[in-house]
């Protein structure tokens, strides 16, 4: 035994000693190392030869080839992933994130990352506790919402109602601030102006339904109520009460007022059947005058509407309630999303090598590289050391076909939002004020001026701190079918992906929603998935203040 | 023929004699028998998941079994029974359509006199064949669009309809869609086999019912379909094995909130339980039960076709 344990023990020493040897040999060649990357999110994938990506790959000897979801949703995806073991170096689960932990796939980093600063030092200690896992490792490292120096934010990149400037200009910039409102100004401007210019008709109001985007249509209701973005509840801030927002007043109201506009053909009749493409399809053309949605979920429509030259037919976000003296939430503050973020795989064969790419994809210059693009290319710099860009340049930023050859952001590795680290600019063009007003067409800049605003996010109420539990989807998202209130959570989306269309488009209002409510009151557990909720928002809350959850 | 043949076969014992004179013949077919059993038989030991409480952390040697909870559990849920039936229902409603469409074809193509005609047309109509459901998915939106849609603009102007209707909206019109989709692409490819067996009836017979004063249709309903028979029943049988595989893509992607109560079936059971909710014992269980389905199936229709005297596969 004791005979076996040294030759094994020589053996491996012979191995390490070896690999040290060879290990500088391979960096002289400057090969360069190629990881693979799966996110189970939508994107666009970039070209092979991309030169952004190449020139980084330069610098520090890696690149890494990003896949996105396509035509599948998240958990299919990375159940997929599991089921053939055939993992990519990195992923982003999305909220398939809980299967990947279930079935054990990603690599503890906190194990190996005393070597790399740059990871390390990237959350606070505090920080880095919320993204333990419950066996104390991390597994994951968080994207978004990590802050150097000060928020710059310019867009709105949530959810809002969204209008078309031509019919705010045409109304005389108005006061919208009720989904009454917001509807009628729609109703009267196509009453006025049924076609567009080339006489393509109008669509007044369309609501994307496919699948796991339907939020387009089912999570107004809260923020119709003046509450943020928790995603699957509302949660009173004063009482902790853990609200359904599904089955409340303003969501039957928010729903009759869709039900009456469909039948007077304001509301797209083909909302509830298109797909996402057809929807990005008809959004391009500018003929849709208004939406509710997420601004990434509708950005590549938009920049076709802006390719076209079709200025007036972009959007700008509106934050509606259900009546005067509510007070909105659209715009919340970046919030650290612990639920979700890049994990190493257990099918990585280098997980040093994985460990040096991220940390070098967070250095100034790769990230200056990764959001700016190369200097006296995609932008110039001015004696002040201030960037800036050229028209030319900011027509290639808005064209994919331009992105998917020169530019590669690595959207989904770790980045500093708010500043780059050199301290003088914003961490990519939309957010640096100059630059992002520079490049808004002078519709959209006569629009904001016209409301007071300098920025999509001044259309909106300043965003407040955070509330120590937001945002609650970060615990739904990662609910699975073993608990009863997961169950609950599955079957509310089965029952509203198919009565909540029904109801917009029944004859009879009434008897559509007292169905829905008896459909989903009978086939959904609501109390068990609000008590789950409510534990997980104590949960929170105590972790916040200081008391361990254990 | 094939009868012929078939009885002689039955009749004949396997002698030791017999195997040694077909050795090649046996020699042959060994790579093909381990490639069965490797691919089709090997990946059966992975039913054995569905009695589990199966997590891909422990793997199949480490998961607690659970016995038959994961089959309760199946039976208990409602959307399961529901999905049974679109199942068989788009099943039954594929083979039916895909049948009658197919031999009509063939048959009128037969009739076709002009030789360059018929294999141009013969080609157009096996293309859709080799396209993929996701863009066959894509033109059926185009064709049904409420906005401009050629089978509603059609309809508007023949005054069959009063306005456009959004077929996808409704679930009475979600099976059918299925069903002529499948028509749509699978009909030439479908036809080729029907062509071939028809050229194989020998022109003699067609000439004595010339001669007895049979026309066209009295030759077609005599002559080529008797002729054609046996291959219909063969195709038929091995069809029925397959109505459960009613399908996947066509649903998933025609499907939507509004027609899902209609348009789910078992396939996308399996993938939403079994994959997107990562309960891949509860997705086993629905994959087994599918299969003990079709070899019920299949055995029935082929003791009825034995009770019926006709042609047969086992």
């Amino acid at each position: 035994m004791k005979r076996r344990t040294l030759s094994l023990t020589m053996a491996l020493t012979m191995a390490a000693s070896m690999g040290l040897s060879v290990m500088p040999a391979a960096a002289e060649e400057q090969e360069v190392k190629e990881f693979t990357a799966f996110h189970a999110v939508p994107g666009t994938e970039i070209n092979d030869d991309n030169v952004c990506q190449d020139a980084i790959a330069a610098l520090i000897g890696a690149k890494c080839k990003d896949t996105w979801l396509t035509g599948q949703t998240a958990e299919e995806a990375v159940g997929m992933i599991i089921a053939s073991e055939e993992y990519p170096d990195f992923m982003t689960a999305s909220t398939g994130h809980s299967m990947m932990m279930d079935a054990g796939a990603y690599i503890a980093i906190d194990e190996y990352w005393d070597n790399y600063p740059n990871i390390k030092n990237y959350l606070s200690e505090s920080e880095w506790n919320k993204v333990r896992a419950e066996d104390g490792h991390i597994y994951i490292i968080p994207q978004f919402g990590i802050i150097n120096g000060h928020d710059t934010s310019t867009v709105h990149n949530d959810e809002a109602f969204w209008i078309q400037t031509r019919v705010l200009k045409w109304a005389g910039y108005p006061d919208i601030v009720t989904l009454e409102d917001y509807f009628n100004v729609i109703e009267e401007y196509i009453e006025a102006n049924p076609t567009m210019e080339d006489g393509t008709p109008n669509i007044g109001y369309t609501i994307l339904c496919e699948d796991w985007r339907y939020f387009c249509l089912e999570n107004a209701p809260f923020f119709l109520d003046g509450y943020p973005n928790d995603g699957c509840v509302i949660i009173d801030p004063e009482t902790l009460e853990v609200i359904d927002y599904n089955t409340t007043e303003t969501a039957k109201e928010y729903f009759a007022k869709l039900n009456e506009e469909f039948h007077k053909g304001i509301v797209d009749p083909e909302s509830f059947t298109q797909t996402y493409d057809q929807y990005i399809a008809k959004l391009s053309t500018g003929r849709v005058l208004g939406m509710c949605d997420q601004h990434w979920d509708f950005q590549t429509g938009e920049e076709a509407i802006k390719q076209q030259g079709l200025d007036d037919c972009t959007y700008v976000p509106l934050g509606l309630v259900i009546e005067e003296g509510i007070e909105e939430h659209y715009h919340s503050a970046s919030a650290l999303d612990v639920s979700n973020g890049l994990g190493i795989t257990i099918g990585c064969d280098d997980v040093e090598g994985a460990l040096q790419f991220v940390n070098d994809l967070l250095s100034q210059e790769v990230q200056t590289l990764r959001f700016w693009g190369i200097e006296g290319v995609d932008y110039e710099v001015d004696e002040n050391g201030l960037f800036y860009r050229t028209e030319e340049q900011r027509a290639n930023a808005t064209s994919t076909e331009y992105k998917v050859a020169n530019r590669c952001d690595y959207s989904y590795f770790p980045q500093y939002e708010g500043m780059n680290l050199d301290g003088i600019n914003a961490w990519s063009p939309d957010y640096q004020p100059t630059e992002f007003y520079e490049s808004l067409s002078e519709d959209v800049k006569e629009c904001l001026a016209a409301y007071g605003a300098e920025t999509y996010v001044e259309m909106l109420n300043p965003s407040e701190e955070n509330q120590p539990w937001f945002p609650m989807w970060s615990f739904s998202n990662n609910m699975t079918t073993e608990t009863p209130g997961g169950m609950a959570w599955t079957n509310m989306a089965e029952v509203k992906h198919e009565y909540l269309p029904k109801v917009c488009m029944a004859e009879d209002f009434e008897a559509a929603w007292e169905e829905y409510l008896g459909v989903y009151n009978d086939r959904c557990d609501i109390e068990a998935f609000l008590g789950e909720i409510e534990e997980e928002l104590h949960r929170r809350i105590a972790v916040a203040s200081g008391e361990t959850a254990e | 023929m094939a009868k012929r043949a078939k009885k002689t076969r039955q009749k004949q014992k396997i002698t030791l004699k017999q195997i040694i004179k077909q050795k090649e013949l046996i020699l042959i077919s060994i790579p093909f028998v381990i490639y069965g059993i490797i691919f089709y038989y090997v990946p059966l030991a992975g039913w054995v998941m569905a009695f589990q409480n199966y997590k891909p952390k422990y793997g199949l040697w480490e998961s607690p079994f659970v016995g038959l909870q994961k089959f309760e559990r199946l039976f208990s849920d409602p959307n399961f029974i529901k999905v049974i039936r679109n199942t068989l229902c788009m099943g039954i409603i594929n083979l039916v359509l895909s049948f009658f469409f197919s031999i009509l074809f063939a048959i009128l193509l037969n009739e076709v006199r002009i030789r360059s005609a018929k294999k141009f047309v013969q080609t157009v109509s096996y293309l859709p064949h080799f396209l993929s459901w996701i863009i066959v998915t894509g033109i059926v939106h185009d064709v049904l669009s409420l906005e401009n849609g050629i089978i509603n603009q059609v309809l508007v102007a023949l005054h069959i309809l009063e306005k456009p209707i959004n077929w996808f909206a409704y679930p009475k019109y979600f099976w059918w869609i299925v069903g002529f989709s499948n028509v749509w692409k699978e009909t030439g490819w479908g036809s080729i086999i029907y062509l071939s067996a028809i050229t194989s009836i020998s022109p003699d017979l067609y000439e004595a019912a010339a001669m007895d004063g049979a026309g066209r249709l009295r030759k077609i309903w005599h002559i080529t379909l008797p002729g054609i028979k046996p291959t219909i029943f063969i195709l038929l049988l091995i069809n029925i094995g397959n109505v459960l595989n009613a399908g996947f893509e066509v649903q998933y992607l025609l499907g939507n909130g509004l027609v899902q109560s209609v348009s789910q079936t078992i396939d996308i059971y399996v993938l939403k339980w079994g994959i997107s909710q990562g309960d891949y014992s509860l997705g086993t269980a629905a994959g087994i039960f599918k299969s003990l389905v079709s070899i019920i199936l299949i055995w029935l229709a082929n003791s009825a076709a034995k009770a019926a005297g006709e042609e047969r596969m086992f």
